[in-house]
Formats: structure tokens, C-alpha cells, sequence
């Protein structure tokens, strides 16, 4: 009896985990590709999805553990290197358009990622992109305080900021009601998207729903 | 955007083959692909299906679409319609330039298929023109462009967003200067323009 009271809740956990997400595979490759294509038109730099990132990394590297096993008389041993090559295409294009970003952008980063610290919310780069943007931003900063002092009487400096209001494209995934454009005049018109939907929209008015997966960049 | 990434994403979509071999399964972490028979068609990712052409292991049979009579009439409604028509498919050209690349030994007719196809392109880049100067003169802040196909939208990326964005430059700077000096604002006519017909 004791036993099986035991397993039976064992299960419940399992299944309470479960629940949160479970994506297949394919889903996930999906879910990597709009995220590939957000980093890639938004003027900021989004939430990191490393979560996505390394587990696709593991799934390649068992399949090319495995792939060893295969002789390299078989038609199929192609196959697998070149679906091993597309996802690696698309994470290392991701990941190198976020440290383009870093780079860009790496004050502006920094002190937006210190006041969510502060804040308790979640930040938006990972471990590593952290430490590097730090890196850089002081490299960079020594670097100018040193060239600086051969141009005396220059003090003033100014942020470089991404231009937020920059024009997207996106595709809408569900349906959203009330979008406000900012059209440079007082007037603000709102508009509705529907599902599928395509529009060409101001980043400003849309970057709360992209960084909540209701839309997608293309 | 490389339009060699677009292709990258459209290559994902289905295809219908004929392989020419027998074999089990192809477990993609993508999803698995087959088993292979002999001479039964089966439906696999376009970059397989060139893949295995280009190995002489398959033939590929043409979308439904990319039939002469089909594409005829498409190329008729795009003529007369002054929106854009919705494509058969997302990736049309994408499809159109690979299948027709590698197999167009499969395919009857390749030669008016690919010039049809490059017609109704053509017609679409030019409404898709006309459509950009006038959203431009009207120096409107959104569009929507629900039939375009990815690979029509990457055409214009490089230069519609940014026009607009310097559309916007002037335009709030103006409003704060003339806030600054005499407090009137300066209305642009329209703020919006729609690339298709609503439905």
C-alpha cells in the first residue's frame, strides 16, 4: 500500500512539472526561428531565450555523438550533418546579433539590466552576455579616457540609444485589440490585429508584444 | 535580412517526392521524415527534397500551384486586382527557384513556368512600389501587408522602414519646433494607408 501511495505521488509531481510547457522539438526549432528573426528586426536587445538555446545545443550533440556511429557509406549521414548544420546556423546568427547589440548599445544595456536587478525583475541577458557587455563597456571606456586626454576640452558624451520608434514588419499570432500608432502628430489612431495578420508598425507601439511571444518580427 | 536567409526559412516547407530507394525513418529533430518507399510518394522539407534530387535519389512532384494553367490565372487576378492577390504559397518563389533549379526535369513546361512566375512577381514588385510612394507622400506611420511573402517584404526592408523613420525624424522635430515658436502644430494629412484591401 505505502508503496504505491509513493509512486502515485511521484506521478502527480511529475505531472505538476510537466505542465508548465512541453513543447516538441519541432515546436521548439519554430519557437528558436521567431525568436532568431525578433532579435534580428528589433532595434533593442529582448529577453534571452537560453533556455531554448541549450537545449537545442544538446540535441546536436548527441545527434553528432550518434552520427559518428554511422558509416559514411550511408545516404542518411547527409541528411542528419546538414539539419545539424541549419539549427547551429540559426543559434550562432542569434547569439552573434545579440553581441552585436551588446556592443552597440552596451551603457544603455548595462544600466537597463541594473535597474531590473533592482526592480526583482528578470534580465534580459544571460551570464555571459552580462560579463562580456561589463568587459567591454570598461575596455571601451579606457580606451576613450586615454585617446580623451590627447583632445583636451571635449567633455561632452552622449548615450547611444537604439532608435526604438524604427519601423517593423510583423506577423501576428493572435488576435490583439487597441494598438496605438504614433504617427509623429497628436492624433494617435488605434488599430486591431487579427490572427495572421501582416503590418508594417512602429517598434514602439508593438516591442510589449514581442517580448511576449503574441506576435512575431519577419 | 540575406535573402539566402529567407530561403534558409522557407526552405522548411513541405514537398512531395517520389523516392527512388527503400529506407526506414529519418528521425530530424525537426521531425521525422519518412519511412521511404520505393516509388510511393511521401512528403518531406524542400531542403531534403534537394537534397536527395540532386543524389538522383528521388523525383520531386510540383505543388499543386505550379501548374501553367494555375499560374495563368493567378497572373490574370494579380493583373486585374488592385491589391495583392494571396499567393499559393508563403515561399513562392523560393519553391519556384529550387525545385525548378534542381529538378526541372520533373517538371512539364519549366521554361513558361518560370517565366509566369517571374511575370506575376514583376507585377507585384511594381504595385508594391506604387504602394510605397504613396505611403510615403502620404507619410503614413502603418501599413498593412497581409498577402505579401516574406521574401517581397525583404525587398523593400531596406529602404521603406528607413525613409519612414526619417519621415518620423522630421516630423517630430518640426512639431517641436514649431511648439518651441509659435505653438501651432503642423498636421501632415493622412497617418495611414493599407498595402491590401481589408477583408
Amino acid at each position: 500500500m505505502d508503496e504505491i501511495d509513493i509512486e502515485s505521488a511521484i506521478n502527480d509531481v511529475d505531472i505538476d512539472n510537466d505542465e508548465e510547457v512541453q513543447l516538441s522539438l519541432p515546436e521548439i526549432i519554430q519557437l528558436m526561428e521567431e525568436n532568431w528573426l525578433n532579435e534580428k528586426f528589433s532595434p533593442e536587445v529582448l529577453p534571452n531565450r537560453m533556455d531554448i538555446v541549450e537545449l537545442l545545443l544538446d540535441q546536436i550533440t548527441t545527434l553528432e555523438n550518434n552520427l559518428k556511429k554511422l558509416s559514411n557509406a550511408d545516404f542518411k549521414k547527409g541528411l542528419y550533418q546538414m539539419e545539424v548544420d541549419r539549427i547551429r546556423f540559426l543559434i550562432s546568427s542569434y547569439l552573434r546579433k545579440r553581441l552585436e547589440k551588446i556592443e552597440t548599445y552596451s551603457t544603455v544595456i548595462l544600466e537597463q539590466e541594473k535597474s531590473r536587478v533592482q526592480q526583482g525583475s528578470e534580465t534580459y541577458l544571460s551570464q555571459n552576455e552580462l560579463e562580456f557587455a561589463q568587459e567591454y563597456d570598461q575596455s571601451i571606456r579606457e580606451h576613450f579616457e586615454s585617446i580623451m586626454r590627447f583632445c583636451p576640452g571635449i567633455t561632452e558624451t552622449q548615450l547611444i540609444n537604439p532608435n526604438l520608434h524604427t519601423m517593423v514588419f510583423l506577423k501576428s499570432k493572435e488576435d490583439i485589440e487597441g494598438i496605438v500608432i504614433d504617427d509623429g502628430n497628436d492624433e494617435n489612431d488605434l488599430i486591431d490585429l487579427n490572427k495572421g495578420s501582416q503590418v508594417l508598425i512602429s517598434y514602439k507601439s508593438v516591442n510589449n508584444f514581442v517580448k511576449s511571444g503574441n506576435v512575431h518580427l519577419i | 535580412m540575406d535573402p539566402d536567409e529567407v530561403e534558409f526559412l522557407g526552405e522548411k516547407s513541405l514537398v512531395e517526392i517520389v523516392p527512388t530507394f527503400n529506407s526506414a525513418p529519418i528521425y530530424f529533430i525537426g521531425g521525422d521524415v519518412g519511412p521511404f518507399r520505393a516509388s510511393i510518394p511521401i512528403r518531406v522539407p524542400l531542403w531534403v527534397a534537394v537534397n536527395l534530387k540532386k543524389q538522383q535519389q528521388c523525383k520531386i512532384i510540383p505543388p499543386d500551384w505550379m501548374d501553367l494553367e494555375k499560374l495563368e490565372f493567378l497572373k490574370e487576378e494579380e493583373k486585374s486586382n488592385k491589391s495583392f492577390v494571396k499567393m499559393p504559397s508563403d515561399h513562392y518563389m523560393i519553391e519556384a527557384k529550387l525545385i525548378l533549379g534542381c529538378a526541372a526535369d520533373d517538371i512539364p513546361k519549366t521554361d513558361e513556368i518560370r517565366t509566369i512566375i517571374k511575370d506575376i512577381w514583376d507585377i507585384r514588385m511594381s504595385k508594391l512600389r506604387s504602394s510605397m510612394d504613396d505611403m510615403i507622400k502620404k507619410s503614413a506611420m502603418y501599413a498593412a501587408v497581409d498577402n505579401l511573402t516574406l521574401m517581397e517584404i525583404n525587398s523593400i526592408r531596406p529602404l521603406l522602414p528607413h525613409a519612414l523613420d526619417q519621415i518620423y525624424r522630421i516630423k517630430t522635430n518640426k512639431k517641436a519646433l514649431s511648439n518651441r515658436s509659435q505653438g501651432t502644430t503642423s498636421t501632415l494629412s493622412e497617418s495611414r494607408t493599407s498595402f491590401s484591401s481589408k477583408t
